[in-house]
């Protein structure tokens, strides 16, 4: 079994703009106006074929920030992400055009996704059976329920056969036989020998599916291992978050706000 | 220049693509409306009927216009030049927000990314094919009937697609990182309407003018269509020299424009 995924050394960071007037100053200086921000710093880890690895960490932690330099929708600052196969991302902004059907958006993520004619052909019937949204498949997608709109998204995502794939907490939205059914061909994916990552906050899916986990805090890797040794420690630091009174908690995160803030 | 290779390669190779999605964009755009697609043809011929009626009749302007050693009653010279017009227009302004406006939803670095401006100008071309078919039938019972010399209409829809493609390759880079410069493009295209012999005949121009009118490209869009359609002559030809000046400005523009893409493209989805 070789290495899935390798992130070596990925930061990103995003500017921060107070006034409009630093934004010109940024665009034409040399050296950069404005603060910027850390989402993520200096990440490494990597994953062998087969793992499924649950990405943990409070909000803004910076895990759909990762997640997305994963699936290589955005890239990184610096660092390097050697991805194996293709990538990709399952997200609850899946993406759909709204003014059209069901039936034409499969069509037409699908061909943003490089697919040919023939292959679109003969991959529409299963996304739309997997889908099951029955006549809807043929009104506008600006009709949908927001759970219609993540059954489709993610029965495209999971129908262009990945060798990667991303989950940033789609399944929250679905109910509990579809997201069943997302489990069962997951599971189906793990067989094959796929890589996936997924993230959700709710830890019970995590500990039922995932085996590895990265705990992400701060733009950083806290911690990165086994889900029965990490969770344990990531369940401590939020019993111990939430003992806080409020004011300790308030310094707490002006602290780490602080840490991954810099000037330029 | 391997810039220039990459982005041409590019677009030939995914002209399925380019042709699937244009006509998706064609349909979102007017899938709202209860007529459909027909707007897209209504609402040139509104416009066409009020230049008429303002540039053509209430401003007395009945005379014949000398083009290429013949004179041509305004109307005809009217409609046979601004149809072209409603084409480029909407492709430059859109195609300019193209990349921006749809970053989010291809949000995938592996996708062609120069094909986008190019698919929203192809969707714009149908109506402009429409549109020619409409200016066309119009022109035989104007007393225009079809000669030989409408086989340079293609070469000049071609010349027109390739001066679009070139000319928003670069100002949807710019504009996805400066959103200002969408701004500055929808007004410098609301002064080229009045800068290109649209609407007025070039013969008015006091003569050291001609010359600076000449530079823009547009000018030999314009005139070519006309020429073809009204069958007056082989403007390419005859004006060899405008030809060369043509296309070298096209091929600048699309090197220029394959340079700054593809030097910024990894990048876009960070400019939202």
């Amino acid at each position: 079994m070789g290495k899935s995924v390798i992130v070596s050394h990925v930061t990103k960071k995003y500017k921060m703009y107070t006034k409009t007037s630093e934004k010109i100053l940024d665009l034409i200086s040399p050296k950069g106006v404005g603060k910027s921000f850390y989402a993520l710093q200096d990440v490494s880890f990597d994953t062998e074929e087969g793992d499924v690895v649950g990405i943990i960490g409070v909000n803004g932690s910076g895990k759909s920030t990762l997640s997305n330099i994963i699936a290589g929708v955005i890239p990184p600052t610096s660092g390097s992400v050697k991805v194996k196969g293709e990538a990709s991302l399952i997200a609850i902004a899946s993406g759909l055009n709204n003014q059209l059907s069901g039936r034409e958006n499969i069509e037409l993520k699908c061909l943003m996704l490089g697919f040919n004619k023939k292959e679109i052909r003969e991959l529409a019937p299963s996304i739309i059976e997997f889908a099951d949204i029955g006549d809807f498949i043929d009104q506008p997608v600006k009709t949908y329920s927001s759970g219609m709109r993540s059954r489709l998204g993610f029965a495209i995502s999971i129908h262009i056969d990945p060798d990667i794939l991303v989950i940033d907490e789609a399944l929250s939205v679905g109910d509990q036989t579809f997201a069943d059914k997302c489990l069962d061909k997951m599971n189906e994916f793990k067989k094959q020998g796929k890589t996936i990552f997924f993230i959700s906050h709710s830890i019970g899916q995590m500990k039922r599916f995932c085996e590895k986990a990265l705990w992400i805090q701060y733009g950083k890797v806290e911690d990165y291992g086994m889900m029965e040794d990490v969770m344990p420690e990531y369940e401590r630091f939020i019993k111990e978050y939430k003992k806080m009174s409020r004011q300790e908690q308030i310094e707490f995160q002006e602290k780490v706000r602080k840490s991954r803030t810099v000037n330029a | 220049m391997k810039s220039a290779w990459i982005v041409l390669k590019e677009q030939i190779s995914s002209f399925y693509l380019i042709r699937r999605l244009s006509l998706y964009e064609l349909k979102s755009e007017n899938n709202n409306n209860y007529l459909g697609m027909l707007w897209e043809i209504i609402n040139p011929m509104i416009q066409i009927g009020i230049y008429w009626l303002v540039f053509g009749n209430l401003m007395g302007n009945h005379r014949l216009v000398p083009l290429s050693g013949h004179r041509i009653p305004y109307v005809w010279w009217l409609i046979s030049g601004i149809f072209v017009w409603f084409f480029i227009n909407p492709s430059i302004v859109t195609g300019g927000r193209s990349i921006y406006s749809r970053i989010r939803f291809i949000a995938k670095m592996n996708f062609p990314m120069s094909t986008i401006p190019s698919y929203v100008i192809f969707a714009k071309f149908y109506q402009h094919l429409t549109l020619t078919a409409i200016v066309m039938v119009i022109l035989q019972f104007a007393g225009y009937p079809v000669t030989i010399k409408i086989i340079q209409l293609p070469y000049f829809m071609f010349a027109t697609l390739a001066f679009l493609i070139s000319v928003t390759l670069i100002t949807s880079t710019l504009t996805t990182i400066v959103r200002d410069l969408q701004q500055v493009l929808v007004s410098i295209m609301r002064m080229m309407i009045y800068l290109t012999p649209f609407l007025w005949t070039p013969d008015r121009l006091p003569a050291f003018l001609h010359p600076i009118m000449l530079a823009n490209p547009m000018y030999y869009i314009a005139e070519g269509y006309r020429a073809s359609l009204l069958g007056l002559s082989w403007y390419g030809l005859d004006h060899i020299k405008y030809t060369v000046y043509f296309w070298a400005f096209v091929i600048i523009a699309f090197m220029f424009g394959s340079m700054i893409h593809l030097k910024f493209r990894d990048h876009f989805v960070d400019y939202l």
